[in-house]
């Protein structure tokens, strides 16, 4: 049997690392031959990026590096030193979600959720440099992730209500904000 | 002492009035909407249903975001992986190299040597056998004699971390002695020296049969007799994995007090609680089963598995959390996927284009476990006799074990490949009768209210309108024989359980499928206890909404706790498509206990006759005087006034059903979904790619509680279904070895391999289903895969008999076609249609039956209508009971024996205990 699993080789020792990650300074040490992908979910606390295949696959893994969307899985950690990092984590302004956030469970983009983190990163990457896009390039966009569960059209429907959101401006409400009175008074209309 | 100063004075809230405000109240939207009661008419449907008197307005019928949603999207979720406790150790499986082997002997020193490696267990450690199946238990948490498939756990390690744990699985030494393999299925049913399992006395001779079925019904001997038109197919279908993002992992934990929970993702959380108890050889309640998010599970995560029990076998060892993760690898040696299946059928039709008869022979590899493969084998034949009226049904089914990675219960279970040979038959039969495929199917439906060939009871059917509005909407008429070479399209039907009638494990203790618990206290929020496994299908949600329906509350005051044993009532889990049926049915029984006190409680305060108030909108009032009612939460306080915190319980149970015969059991189910698809496809001839345009894909769900949910479950379905039709397949090597266990070259479709697809909610609904609904998660797998295949012989003449039709199988079979005919492959033509008398004959029928349907499903009171009718017996009783043509048998007789087919050969054994096999 063959073990995927990267690394394959020992490592050669400890190294310092340091990153942004989620706008929060980060430094550890690490194996100088870790995989990104274990670093954030082992020891940067990120356990939202997901782990569904260990060799750029799935898709579940992806963080934006830069600002650019990459495979955690493929990634020496040693190349995100010193980067801005941002994973799923990184999206929501406090309680605030991010429109393609929010858009996902008003639009059925998200199932089981285990491919949602992928996606979510990979398409706030798309709609930072392109708030309107077409359909060619939101499928370009998510074309390395895999969903077994929504068939990705509601995904699409989720980028284009999220877009429509950026759009317009429209405020994204503030997941603490009180919920219903159980108390209600009666009105006539 | 005066008898004054005994009295004890207190204070004493002035009635009528609170200086403060009322505990529990306070948030947004302090004024109630009145009832729409226009909204309330359209959510009731059409027909009378027992919940018409229930709804609110409030919740069902609305498009509605999970739940649990905004916990997946901030990566919030925790699902297998992500359980973290402090003081974890990693653990390991040492799996088999072998397909089949004796372990001879296992040398850990080395492995417990290694510095940081804490326990290694071996199969010693845990000799319980296991399975899904109280009948089959043949799975172990490790190998006690043999090693049965590439990938066969035979002993664990836990150490300090992953690394170390890799390192230690790599040190343990395993001498085996290996054994001859059995790779092909149909091998299966022969004798053999070294069976892979034995079964005792219920072994089939020494065979590697697992489970054979046959059954006759109806009209066998004149079914060949009647036919004009018959169609023969020969089917193989490769096995498929669910391929659900989310790998196996498993946490497992013994707290202080000697209890274990265990985290896991699990579809059905109680089976693994019993077989732990089982493995472990420690009480039920001295565990508690812990369901974490589920990333997927479509049927792959329903088994307890070896891996559950290796994780809590170690921290039993180590008295530490022991976390155990699986490699992408791994799940695909743990399978449990679509058997790969080699069915034959043939179809009769008679000269009024009657089905007189079905002839299935199933043969299906179930790999190295039982599984689920009871139940598969059944449900190979059982789950195609219907939707339409047939007169004969002949099933044989075998399933037998083969040194693969077990198959198990996939999306569509054991309905998905007999449900292809079948639809893509019934094309073929329309072909010769030179109708319209379409046409030829409405001209055959069994009526609302009715009973199957095999007994099935069937309550509502939207079969009718699910093919008419395909038809309409995909442009059918215009398009069907009519599109130019290399373009096509085609239709495939569905027909699914919606909830599996037999508990698997209840008998004789005769529990209801579910339980939901509520708990109102006076915060006013409604806590909901059940055990349905949320596993992204909905089903937390749409208990929630169930429950906001009844109460006429928002969902943001539901809340519902469905993870832990501890805490959730017995639930059989997320399985047969059972969830929103029996669940929501049972949530709302327990909700309208509640309604109920709370009904009196404002009757009480209002001074109106109960019948007279309505719930709407977090209020309770006069139904023709509005102003006249109390707020959802002073009823909720006064009828909290005797006992404080509301609490009620709701079950649902399967009405009795079905009939007597051996196996009457399996396929039975309160209510069956129905669907109908049409995909258009293109073919490209000179390459073999076949792309699929587009879906229009109508689904009876009978009520869609929530459409949104509704439609990502038929829009999912159409996803894998295309990807067992177009592309997946797992392949196995020349020496038996699965080659593909990974997601690159195991190919599941892509964005760019989806084609659009149009939802199209049909809703019959359901006189037993919660507010009329069933379900959705499932059945709409079912016709997409005959609907590409229709199609592409649409595009290009060409029928395929094997899945994947992947580029190279098609450009092979438009090469022999051309070979056969001398033509150039862009000379072959399309088929063509012209219509035969049938065409009028069966569109006069079927104009007939629509009405007859029509008032079946409005009226519940009209006579029973059994199959056979179509063939002219009275519809009141089973044909079988007024023609000794028509027969119900389960066992073979000497002339079948005489030539058996593949599957049926299965037969030729007798069981060990009547004196067959060594
Ligand atoms: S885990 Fe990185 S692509 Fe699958
Ligand atoms: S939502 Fe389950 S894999 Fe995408």
């Amino acid at each position: 049997m063959v073990q995927f699993r990267l690394p394959m080789l020992p490592a050669a020792g400890e190294v310092p690392w340091s990153a942004v990650v989620n706008d929060e300074e980060v430094s550890l040490s690490i194996e100088s031959n870790a995989i990104l992908l274990d670093v954030l979910r082992d020891q940067a606390g990120s356990l939202g990026t997901k782990r569904g295949c260990d060799m750029g696959t799935c898709g579940c893994c992806s963080v934006l590096i830069d600002g650019v969307p990459r495979l955690s899985c493929l990634t020496l950690a040693q190349e995100g030193s010193g980067c801005s990092i941002t994973t799923v984590e990184g999206l929501a302004d406090g309680h605030h979600l991010h429109p393609i956030q929010q858009t996902f469970t008003e639009c059925g983009g998200s199932q089981c959720g285990f491919c949602t983190p992928g996606f979510l990163v990979v398409i706030s990457a798309l709609l930072e440099d392109n708030p309107t896009p077409d359909d060619a390039e939101i499928k370009a966009a998510i074309e390395g992730n895999l969903c077994r569960c929504t068939g990705y059209q509601q995904i699409v429907d989720s980028v284009r209500a999220a877009s429509n959101i950026l759009t317009s401006g429209e405020a994204i409400e503030d997941s603490t904000a009180a919920k219903s009175d159980p108390d209600p008074g009666y009105v006539a209309d | 002492m005066s008898e004054d100063k005994d009295k004890v004075e207190g204070y004493r809230q002035q009635s009528g009035k609170l200086p403060f405000p009322r505990p529990g109240s306070g948030g947004s939207r302090g004024t109630s909407d009145l009832r729409d009661e226009e909204a309330i008419a359209g959510i009731k449907g059409l027909g009378e249903h027992k919940h018409d008197d229930l709804v609110t307005g409030s919740a069902v019928g609305k498009p509605t975001a999970l739940v649990d949603g905004r916990w997946k999207v901030t990566g919030q979720a925790q699902y297998g992986d992500d359980v973290r406790l402090p003081g974890e150790l990693i653990g390991r499986i040492v799996r088999s190299k072998h397909h089949y082997a004796r372990v001879l002997s296992i040398d850990v020193s080395a492995a417990l040597e290694l510095p940081g490696v804490v326990a290694v267990a071996t199969g010693r450690d845990a000799s319980g056998s296991f399975g899904v199946l109280p009948v089959t238990k043949d799975e172990h948490a490790m190998a006690q004699e043999k090693v049965r498939h590439v990938g066969d756990p035979v002993a664990c390690v836990a150490a300090i971390d992953e690394s170390t744990a890799r390192e230690a699985v790599r040190l343990i030494e395993v001498e085996y002695e290996e054994l001859e393999a059995l790779h092909d299925m149909r091998g299966g049913l022969e004798d053999s020296d070294e069976p892979i399992h034995d079964r005792g006395q219920y072994h089939i001779g020494s065979s590697n049969v697992q489970k054979r079925v046959f059954q006759e019904f109806g009209d066998i001997k004149g079914m060949a007799d009647n036919a004009v038109a018959s169609h023969s197919s020969s089917w193989k279908f490769a096995g498929a994995n669910h391929g659900f993002t989310e790998p196996h992992a498993v946490v497992a934990n013994w707290d202080p007090s000697g209890r274990l929970t265990l985290y896991t993702p699990q579809q059905v959380p109680h089976y693994v609680h019993r077989a732990l108890a089982d493995v472990l050889d420690v009480p039920m309640h001295q565990i508690n089963v812990h369901r974490t998010f589920v990333g997927g599970g479509f049927g792959g995560k329903s088994d307890p598995f070896p891996h559950e029990m290796c994780a809590a076998i170690l921290s039993r060892k180590t008295g530490r959390p022991v976390r155990i993760n699986f490699d992408r690898e791994e799940v695909f040696w743990v399978n449990r996927g679509r058997h790969p299946s080699r069915i034959d059928m043939n179809l009769h039709a008679d000269s009024e284009g009657r089905l007189c008869g079905i002839e299935t022979d199933a043969l299906i590899d179930g790999g190295a476990f039982a599984s689920f493969g009871h139940v598969t084998t059944y449900y190979n034949g059982v789950l195609h006799t219907a939707p339409y009226e047939i007169g004969a049904f002949h099933y044989t089914g075998a399933r037998v074990w083969t040194n693969k990675p077990a198959s198990g219960a996939m999306r569509g279970h054991g309905a998905v490949n007999s449900r292809c040979a079948f639809e893509v038959g019934m094309d073929g039969i329309a072909e010769q009768l030179r109708v319209d495929p379409i046409t030829l199917r409405l001209a055959n439906l069994l009526p609302p209210h009715s009973a199957t060939i095999t007994g099935f009871r069937v309550t509502s059917i939207g079969m009718r309108e699910c093919l008419e509005r395909v038809r309409e909407a995909s442009g059918w008429d215009e398009k069907f024989r009519k599109l130019p070479y290399g373009h096509g399209i085609g239709v495939g039907c569905g027909f699914f359980i919606s909830g599996s009638g037999l508990p698997i494990h209840w008998e004789p203790n005769k529990f209801p499928h579910a339980t939901v618990h509520l708990k109102v206290d006076m915060d006013g929020g409604v806590t909901v206890h059940t055990g349905a496994a949320e596993i992204g299908q909905g089903s937390d949600t749409v208990v929630a909404q169930s429950v906001a329906e009844v109460l006429g509350l928002p969902l943001d005051m539901i809340r519902i706790r469905s993870r832990e044993t501890d805490t959730a009532p017995v639930d059989l889990g997320s399985y047969s498509s059972r969830v929103t049926f029996m669940n929501a049915n049972a949530a709302i029984s327990a909700a309208m206990e509640i309604r109920q006190e709370l009904l009196d409680a404002a009757a009480e305060m209002t001074e109106a006759p109960n019948d007279r108030l309505v719930i709407g909108d977090r209020r309770i009032y006069m139904r023709d005087d509005p102003k006249i009612g109390v707020s959802y939460l002073e009823a909720l306080h006064k009828a909290q006034e005797d006992k404080g915190a509301l609490v009620s319980s709701g079950a649902y149970r399967t009405p009795p059903m079905g009939r007597v015969h051996k196996g009457a059991g399996a396929g039975i189910a309160p209510a069956y979904s129905f669907s109908a698809y049409v995909a258009e496809v293109k073919v490209d001839v000179e390459t073999g790619q076949t792309k699929v345009l587009k879906v229009w894909a109508a689904h009876d769900c009978g009520k869609a509680l929530n459409p949104l949910s509704v439609k990502g479950q038929i829009i999912g379905s159409c996803h894998m279904g295309l990807g067992q039709v177009l592309s997946e397949e797992m392949k196995y090597g020349r020496n038996g070895h699965l080659i593909n266990p990974d997601l690159l070259d195991y190919k599941i479709p892509t964005i760019h391999e989806m084609p659009e697809v149009v939802p199209i909610i049909v809703e019959s609904n359901d006189s037993e289903g919660p507010f009329g609904a069933k379900e959705a998660g499932e059945g709409p797998l079912l016709p997409i895969l005959p609907a590409v295949c229709n199609a592409v012989y649409d595009a290009i003449g060409i029928r395929t008999s094997e899945l994947p039709i992947t580029p190279d199988r098609v450009h092979r079979m438009i090469e022999d076609r051309c070979k056969k005919e001398e033509m150039d492959p862009l000379d072959l033509d399309s088929p063509v249609l012209r219509h035969s008398e049938l065409q009028a004959t069966l569109e006069a029928r079927a104009s007939e039956h629509a009405e007859r349907d029509f008032l079946r499903a409005s009226d519940p009171d009209l006579p029973d209508y059994n199959n056979g009718a179509l063939f002219g017996f009275n519809p009141e009783i089973p044909a079988d009971e007024q023609d000794e043509r028509w027969v119900v048998s389960v066992t073979p007789d000497s002339d079948y024996m005489e030539s058996p087919r593949l599957a049926g050969s299965a037969w030729k054994h007798a069981e060990r205990r009547h004196g067959g096999g060594s």
